[in-house]
């Protein structure tokens, strides 16, 4: 990888200190930003309090539009989870260099995504409070939650990859902590020599982690496919026209991958301007990045022509009618929100040029977004609302401010983890970053030394 | 609890259950406050009605065979006894009094209720009395007893078994009768 | 039911701990209150805890005199059920008579008798300080007129007052908003009689219609949409019959949308048609002419189908086409009411249409006189209007009303002569606008608390028990009345008498019977008519509309009539059949009109008459003629209560209230109508009024369906379509070992429904039986402009066109929980909330349901609806239930609770209860043993219940139909549902 050799001045102990620059005290900047997180928290927090006391006849539901932007919100969040495990675990095993200055943030992403997408189901039940009833324990009733349902195969999927990418995100930690635990002072020396585990760098430690550092990336690399294919068939199992696809698990794991490294560029290109990092995140990390929205980008929009014609080509009356009614019906605005977003602007990313120039690409990045939350908009609200088995029962839906009150507060939500995340732990590898950079010079005399 | 098959229950019951039954004597409680389950407005003592003096569960509660609700007398029911039957003892005197005078004051008792099910519960008193043995007298009791708990014995009636729906399913899998949902729920 | 106090006392604890209890499995959290349970002070001999009690008693929400079979539970009346002795409704209800309970329990009943103090405001009053206060009033009020004004009452009530009056030297009017002035006078022009006949439609071989809207609100509905079904179904009542409906107005109504073909003529020129078709069936001797028709040859030779096809809008082959059907139908029969019956010209009108039937030889075997409808009895609009004025002269010193509110259908005019009277006094049980106007409420007893009588027609007395302790503070008038007038006993002793006389020992065996059957049936010996001098009957219809002006018809709504439903949430929430609107007015616009005028669908069109002017959003519609405005009545009350108070706007402040030629009212005014550039979203079910092809509604012309035999599929391509036939063919191949599998062997019994919508009318009635039994929350206007109706049933409209995309009628269908044997909601639910039971059903288990609503996402029917709010909360925000409202919750059915699904199935506590007493009894339940609540309201017997295991079951026959089709069974759902296809006359027929 000499051609990605990054410029000189970038050595071991550059690196050490650039990346526990990010963990000084923090700006006022960086309280603003907290600050924001916490407030847009607050305002989920109070409107799940009505929720819970009124009902959710508060949010925009009308009949047969029964689920719709909490949905909405779960799906989004799983997909962001997914770019993470995608550049931690599978770039890893692919053993391509330049993931690892970027994977800590994605992993770091994936974990409070996760966090973030697992609230939904349970918000937007009827009876939250009977939110264990969905969970398999033994009772006297000799009652049992529905293993045909999808709903129950969703909650062990979302369960697993939490665990896993949470015990990934931690063990990939682990040196980087005991690097600055030796550079911290105070509480924070106490905080990362707990958690660091104590680790001394020593051969046999790095002999044993790295190994167990690989096993675990093969372990979470099927879950990456499993994930966003079971979430996919919530719909896909059921026989709602423009759910019922066979495509629809490959092409929810391109738009969460998809969905997931365009969120990834969001939150670096701040990052790196905040913390200066940009000697160790290069244009060089971008352009793959932006390669990789191309490719999954590519799938998707591939997906949406495949739909369509799947729809016609069956010649079933109701498939048909629901396609038209996405392209044309009430809601055709938000059907091309997401065919612009996700189908054309990306294509974009061919260009070399709109590749290598941040600011492009943190626009595109912010559009797919917008249209990857449009696109399951799409497929839950308008599906529903076209109602093509029944016309008469068909109606317009729209959102209220409890809709967007949860949907706020998941930001906030997500948001306020990735910040402290940031301030209190590397946010680039530190120990990876070293492995990819050519060893000093004066190394090569000393022998064995470290 | 006596969730046993209605032919064993007969069974159990033939012989000695119901000369035990005569050889019953309800037991002279001075002091109420240590008795199990809630005080009623009237000190109503179900082991002298049922044991000592073996009157049917459904001399009173007439419709728990032929209906989904037992019902609770009316008042009419004690005073056509009490009328006559002015008790033995000071403190049943006193207690058969308050029956009188709520009568002539047409101001029924207010009972505090023991046995309740929710909202969203059929219990079919009848379907349960028929499955389990439905000819009147003590076997009709025992029956009672199943969910009751053995009234015929209480100087205060008291909740005996849970009410919960484990409860409920362990005696329809004993039983072998329908589990299904909307047997019970709708 | 001794003791009234105590009674009374249990009533509330049990109404409260009942709601409480409903509450309480509502919140699902937390503990149980300590209930108390308060026992009888006597335990009635006929009360039985947990056992239903039915009493026979009679329907008093309109003059028809339908028999009641009302269910009580532990003392509360929890649902009215027809009467099947009553000759009238044969056992069926209408939607109105079913929500009469919710007059009974209206949280808006006057609850004790108020008077007017020196503030002007009501304060509470004792009964006995009101009947002093009264008698003196009276006393004071001799000489200065007195008048008592009822309802159509032609009872044992009616003649007490009538005593009473001449007693005191006053004088009764009755008065119904809707009155039948036309038809009488029409029978007076015709026939000289002024008595109303009965029509017998099942036996009519042709119907044709002159705006008589017998199906909705016209004489005695019930009984009328029975007999039609029976004359109009395919192979309804007779082999073969399905007799022809003609439908001819200027609007389509619920009848209209009903007819195999709609004339929208122009208003008013419904007579000339008339005669001009009996014209043609007089000078063709299309039909035995009786011999006396020479006296008509003068009037029918002016009316040509020549001379008027212009002036009626119509071409004149039509005519003649209309004439040689009606005629060689050997059984035609016309009605002529509603609108056609008020207009100006509405006299003649009606009675033209008598000369038609008289020429076809219907009068006699058809149309029977003799009957006396009580509701002709009716004092006509042309008294009212005179007392009216002497009210304004002030020669009325004391006034009485009782069952009528003239102040709401005579706005303005009737308000300010009240004012004029020296004291007047209410007997409503609710705070109506006459009510509100008078100095003293004294409040009645609702129908279902009191005792009475009632004649609807000759040979017919309807006997009206109390059924359940009064639940207000409230008199019967009879008594109050029995009291003035200084005499002793009740009103139950003075009806008592009345029947005493002739009939000795007998006397008590007789009235147990009766109050047993719930009246005296009988049938009157038909009167025969002959034609009287007709040769100058002027049926020119009134000059149309000039330019700038409109015609406005002003129609009854078909549930909230004059306004009297509009206090029932059961009959707000109730859709309207034809528009599909709910809780508001509107007004119907055609749509080249709408084009005309810029005008979308919610845009507030003013119209402004001579008399006054009113707001109504548009509901743009093809069902109405381009040249006429459609407002219907029953809205805008100022009083009423909560339901019915400052909702949308009262049509009757454009009708004039001087009465016509004919002593009637004009309904069609001509209005000014000009856009306000206010809009409103209007509540409405319908989604897409066009079923698109979608397999939802089949519909079969006559000729191909006489000609199918038994075996034949006419839709098995819609059943499986190319595209599923593999999928469906490989489905049933897996199936087939699972289907012998321990419950679903077939021994248990599958439950399913037969719904035949060639006699389905579209008249709602199983919707408001369905909320009834089955505890189902009205949620409001709000919620429900929000597609929050709960309604497990709902009647999808579907508009039948001609060639050119006009509507001539509609296919109604019923759609409801199809308890799909291969059901999409099971799987995805998981809890097993949404499970298959043993017996077929679609189970639905509330208190397992967490709401994740994924089971609705999945309903290609789209039948289940979700709990949004708590609608059992007390002082809630969309409480369904305030007290006393609560009373009639169906203590077998679970109220349900926010956030649970809930849906349709087959009234399983009632499928459950016949099964319990089945097997008391040991034996198996019976075909017919149960009784689906929509099943058993509906008045065209559209709908059979029973079991598809059972061979020898009525539904299984039915299943078996050659019409029969499943609903989106390309789908492989499996439905236990089969709908019989609607047959229409013409035989290319063309659906939305």
């Amino acid at each position: 990888m000499a051609e990605h050799a990054p410029p000189s001045r970038v050595t071991y102990d550059y690196v050490t200190r650039t990346i526990a620059r990010t963990l000084g005290s923090p700006t006022r900047g960086y309280f603003l930003l907290l600050g924001a997180a916490v407030a847009l928290l607050l305002v989920g927090i109070v409107t799940l309090l009505y929720l819970l006391r009124y009902g959710l006849g508060l949010a925009g539901y009308s009949h047969p539009v029964y689920w719709a932007v909490f949905i909405t919100c779960f799906v989004f969040w799983v997909g962001i989870a997914h770019s993470g495990t995608l550049i931690s675990a599978i770039l890893f095993l692919f053993r391509s260099g330049w993931r690892t200055a970027v994977y800590r943030t994605a992993e770091a992403m994936t974990v409070f995504a996760v966090m973030t997408a697992g609230l939904f189901p349970l918000i937007h039940i009827g009876r939250q409070w009977y939110f264990y009833w969905l969970i398999p324990y033994p009772n006297e009733r000799g009652l049992w939650p529905n293993f045909k349902s999808p709903l129950i195969w969703d909650e062990f999927a979302i369960g697993t990859y939490f665990t896993v990418s949470t015990v990934f995100l931690i063990m990939g930690l682990i040196p980087d902590i005991a690097a600055v635990r030796d550079l911290a002072t105070g509480w924070r020396k106490k905080l990362y020599a707990l958690t660091s585990l104590g680790w001394t760098g020593a051969n046999e430690q790095w002999r044993h982690y790295t190994r167990g550092y690989l096993y675990l990336a093969a372990l979470a690399t099927p879950l990456v496919l499993s994930v966003h294919s079971v979430v996919s068939w919530d719909f896909a199992m059921s026989i709602v026209p423009g759910w019922h696809a066979t495509l629809f698990a490959p092409y929810f794991v391109a738009g969460a991958i998809y969905s997931g490294v365009a969120m990834v560029i969001t939150l670096l290109v701040p990052i790196r301007k905040l913390f200066h990092l940009e000697e160790i995140i290069t244009l060089h990390h971008f352009e793959n990045l932006a390669k990789l929205c191309l490719l999954t980008g590519s799938i998707v929009s591939f997906s949406y022509m495949t739909e369509n014609f799947v729809a016609w080509f069956s010649g079933n009356p109701h498939e048909r009618a629901a396609f038209w009614y996405r392209a044309f019906g009430e809601y055709w605005w938000a059907s091309w929100t997401m065919n612009i977003c996700n189908g054309l602007l990306p294509w974009l990313l061919w260009s070399k040029t709109v590749r290598t120039n941040i600011t492009a690409l943190f626009v595109i990045s912010i559009f797919v977004n917008i249209g990857m939350w449009f696109e399951r908009y799409v497929i839950i609200v308008v599906s529903l609302a076209g109602e093509p088995y029944q016309p008469w029962a068909n109606a317009v839906y729209n959102p209220t401010w409890a809709d967007w009150g949860i949907m706020a507060g998941s930001f906030g939500w997500f948001f306020m983890w990735f910040l402290l995340f940031v301030k209190n732990f590397p946010a680039v590898s530190i120990s990876e970053v070293k492995e990819v950079l050519p060893p000093p010079k004066r190394q090569a005399t000393r022998a064995g030394a470290h | 609890m006596l969730a046993l098959p209605p032919v064993s229950l007969r069974g159990q019951q033939a012989q000695p259950a119901s000369s035990a039954v005569s050889r019953y004597q309800a037991p002279v409680v001075s002091d109420t406050g240590d008795l199990k389950g809630p005080r009623q407005p009237i000190f109503f003592r179900h082991d002298i009605h049922a044991g000592q003096d073996q009157i049917p569960c459904m001399y009173c509660h007439y419709s728990a065979s032929i209906a989904s609700e037992p019902g609770i007398p009316s008042l009419q029911t004690c005073i056509g006894c009490h009328q006559l039957v002015g008790g033995s003892t000071p403190s049943h005197q006193a207690e058969i009094r308050k029956v009188r005078d709520a009568w002539r004051e047409r101001k029924p008792p207010e009972w505090i209720r023991i046995h309740a099910l929710p909202g969203f519960v059929r219990f079919p008193h009848m379907r349960h009395i028929k499955g389990l043995g439905t000819s009147l007298g003590v076997e009709a009791n025992a029956t009672c007893a199943t969910c009751h708990g053995d009234v015929k014995t209480m100087p205060q009636v008291s909740l005996v078994a849970t009410l919960k729906m484990g409860w409920c399913v362990r005696c329809h899998v004993q039983n072998k009768v329908s589990r299904d949902c909307s047997v019970c729920h709708y | 039911m001794t003791e009234p106090i105590n009674r009374r006392r249990f009533l509330k604890v049990l109404g409260v701990s009942g709601a409480g209890a409903a509450a309480v499995s509502a919140c699902g959290i937390g503990p149980e209150p300590t209930e108390r349970l308060i026992p009888y002070l006597i335990q009635p001999e006929d009360q039985i805890p947990g056992l239903a009690t039915y009493y026979a008693t009679t329907c008093r929400e309109c003059a028809a005199g339908c028999g009641l079979h009302v269910r009580v539970r532990e003392g509360r009346a929890v649902k009215l059920e027809g009467n099947p002795d009553s000759p009238i409704n044969r056992g069926r209800l209408c939607a109105r008579g079913q929500a009469g309970i919710q007059g009974l329990y209206n949280p808006d009943r006057v609850a004790r008798p108020m008077v007017r103090n020196a503030g002007g405001a009501f304060e509470a009053i004792d009964w006995d300080g009101a009947l002093q206060r009264l008698s003196a009033k009276v006393a004071e009020a001799r000489g200065k007129g007195i008048v008592f004004l009822t309802g159509a009452e032609v009872s044992t009530f009616g003649d007490l007052v009538d005593e009473w009056m001449r007693q005191v030297g006053g004088r009764r009017l009755s008065y119904e908003a809707f009155g039948f002035d036309a038809l009488r006078a029409g029978n007076r022009l015709a026939f000289g009689t002024s008595s109303l006949p009965t029509y017998d439609f099942a036996n009519a071989k042709y119907v044709l219609s002159f705006g008589a809207d017998f199906l909705d609100t016209w004489l005695s509905p019930v009984e009328f949409q029975n007999g039609f079904s029976r004359a109009h179904a395919f192979d309804g009542g007779r082999p073969a019959s399905m007799a022809k409906f003609v439908y001819v107005g200027p609007r389509m109504s619920l009848t209209g949308m009903n007819a195999d073909e709609w004339v929208g003529v122009r208003p008013g020129t419904e007579g000339a048609l008339a005669l001009a078709m009996a014209q043609v069936i007089v000078s063709r001797r299309l039909a035995a002419v009786p011999a006396d028709a020479g006296r008509l040859s003068a009037l029918l030779s002016a009316h040509t189908p020549r001379t008027v096809a212009e002036a009626i809008g119509i071409e004149q082959n039509v005519i003649v086409r209309l004439a040689t059907e009606f005629a060689n139908a050997r059984g035609g029969l016309a009605v002529a009411g509603g609108m056609a019956a008020q207009y100006a010209n509405g006299a003649e009108i009606a009675a033209a249409v008598n000369i038609l039937n008289y020429v076809a030889g219907s009068v006699g075997s058809l149309v029977k006189f003799g009957a006396d409808l009580a509701v002709g009895s009716a004092g006509t609009f042309a008294d009212v209007a005179a007392l009216t004025a002497d009210m304004e002269a002030g020669k009325v010193g004391l006034l009485f009303v009782h069952g009528a509110n003239p102040a709401y259908s005579l706005p303005g005019k009737f308000q300010q002569a009240l004012s004029k009277v020296a004291y007047k006094v209410s007997f409503s049980s609710y705070m109506d606008e006459t009510a509100a106007g008078c100095d003293m409420i004294l409040p009645d007893h609702h129908p279902l608390e009191q005792w009475a009588d009632s004649r609807p027609r000759a040979g017919v007395t309807a006997f009206q028990q109390p059924v359940v302790q009064p639940v207000f503070d409230t008199r019967q008038t009879g008594d109050v009345v029995l009291r003035l007038a200084g005499r002793t006993g009740t009103f139950q002793d003075y009806l008592q008498a009345k029947y005493r006389t002739g009939r000795g020992a007998g006397f008590d065996q007789f009235w147990l019977d009766t109050l047993a059957t719930g009246g005296v049936y009988g049938d009157a010996p038909t009167r025969a008519v002959r034609l009287g001098d007709v040769s100058n009957l002027a049926v020119a219809a009134p000059a149309a509309a000039n330019s700038e002006q409109q015609d406005v018809v002003v129609f009854p709504h078909p549930v909230l009539h004059d306004g009297r439903g509009a206090n029932k949430p059961w009959l707000q929430e109730l859709p309207d059949p034809v528009s599909k609107i709910a809780w508001h007015s509107w007004v119907e616009v055609h749509p080249d009109t709408a084009k005309a005028w810029g005008l979308a669908t919610g845009d507030f069109l003013l119209l402004k008459s001579d008399f006054g002017g009113q707001k109504f959003p548009v509901w743009i519609t093809a069902s109405v003629r381009p040249d006429v405005l459609a407002v219907p009545t029953g809205q805008g009350h100022t009083a009423y209560g909560r339901y019915a108070q400052d909702r949308s706007a009262n049509a009757f402040e454009l009708l004039g209230v001087q009465p016509n030629s004919y002593g009637g009212r004009n309904f069609l005014v001509s209005a000014s109508a000009t856009k306000t550039g206010e809009h409103r979203k209007i509540v409405t079910t319908e989604g897409s009024p066009r079923e698109r092809g979608r397999g939802t509604v089949e519909v079969l012309g006559v000729a191909r369906a006489k000609a199918l035999h038994a075996g034949d599929h006419p839709f098995h391509h819609e059943e499986t379509p190319e595209y599923a036939a593999e999928a469906v063919a490989w489905w049933a191949e897996q199936q087939h070992e699972k289907a012998e599998l321990g419950d679903y062997r077939g021994e248990q019994p599958r439950w399913g429904l037969a719904i035949d919508l060639s006699k389905c009318t579209g008249c709602s009635a199983c919707v408001t039986a369905c909320y009834a039994e089955n505890n189902i929350a009205t949620v409001g206007e709000d919620l429900m402009q929000r597609g929050r109706e709960m309604s497990w049933l709902r009647l999808e409209r579907y508009w039948l066109t001609d060639e050119h995309g006009a509507p001539q009628g509609a296919v109604n269908s019923p759609m409801l929980c199809q308890q799909c044997g291969n059901a999409p909601c099971e799987p995805v639910c998981p809890v097993y909330a949404a499970y298959h039971t043993p017996d077929g059903l679609n189970g639905q288990v509330y208190n397992r349901c967490v709401g994740t609503r994924y089971c609705s996402n999945n309903c290609p029917y789209k039948v289940r609806y979700f709990n949004w709010y708590n609608y059992a909360e007390r002082e809630g925000a969309y409480e369904a239930w305030p007290e006393p409202l609560s009373m009639l919750l169906n203590p077998d059915v679970t109220v349900r609770e926010k956030g649970v699904m809930e849906k349709c199935t087959f009234c399983v506590q009632r499928i459950r209860g016949a099964q319990n007493q089945a097997r008391l009894e040991d034996r198996n339940v019976r075909d017919g043993d149960i009784v689906t609540a929509c099943q058993q309201s509906c008045p065209s017997d559209a709908i059979v219940f029973g079991d598809l295991n059972d061979r020898r079951s009525r539904v299984y026959q039915l299943a078996g139909n050659p019409r029969g089709y499943h609903v989106l069974a390309g789908l492989n759902t499996k439905p236990a549902i089969t709908y019989l296809a609607r047959v229409v006359a013409q035989d290319t027929p063309s659906h939305g």
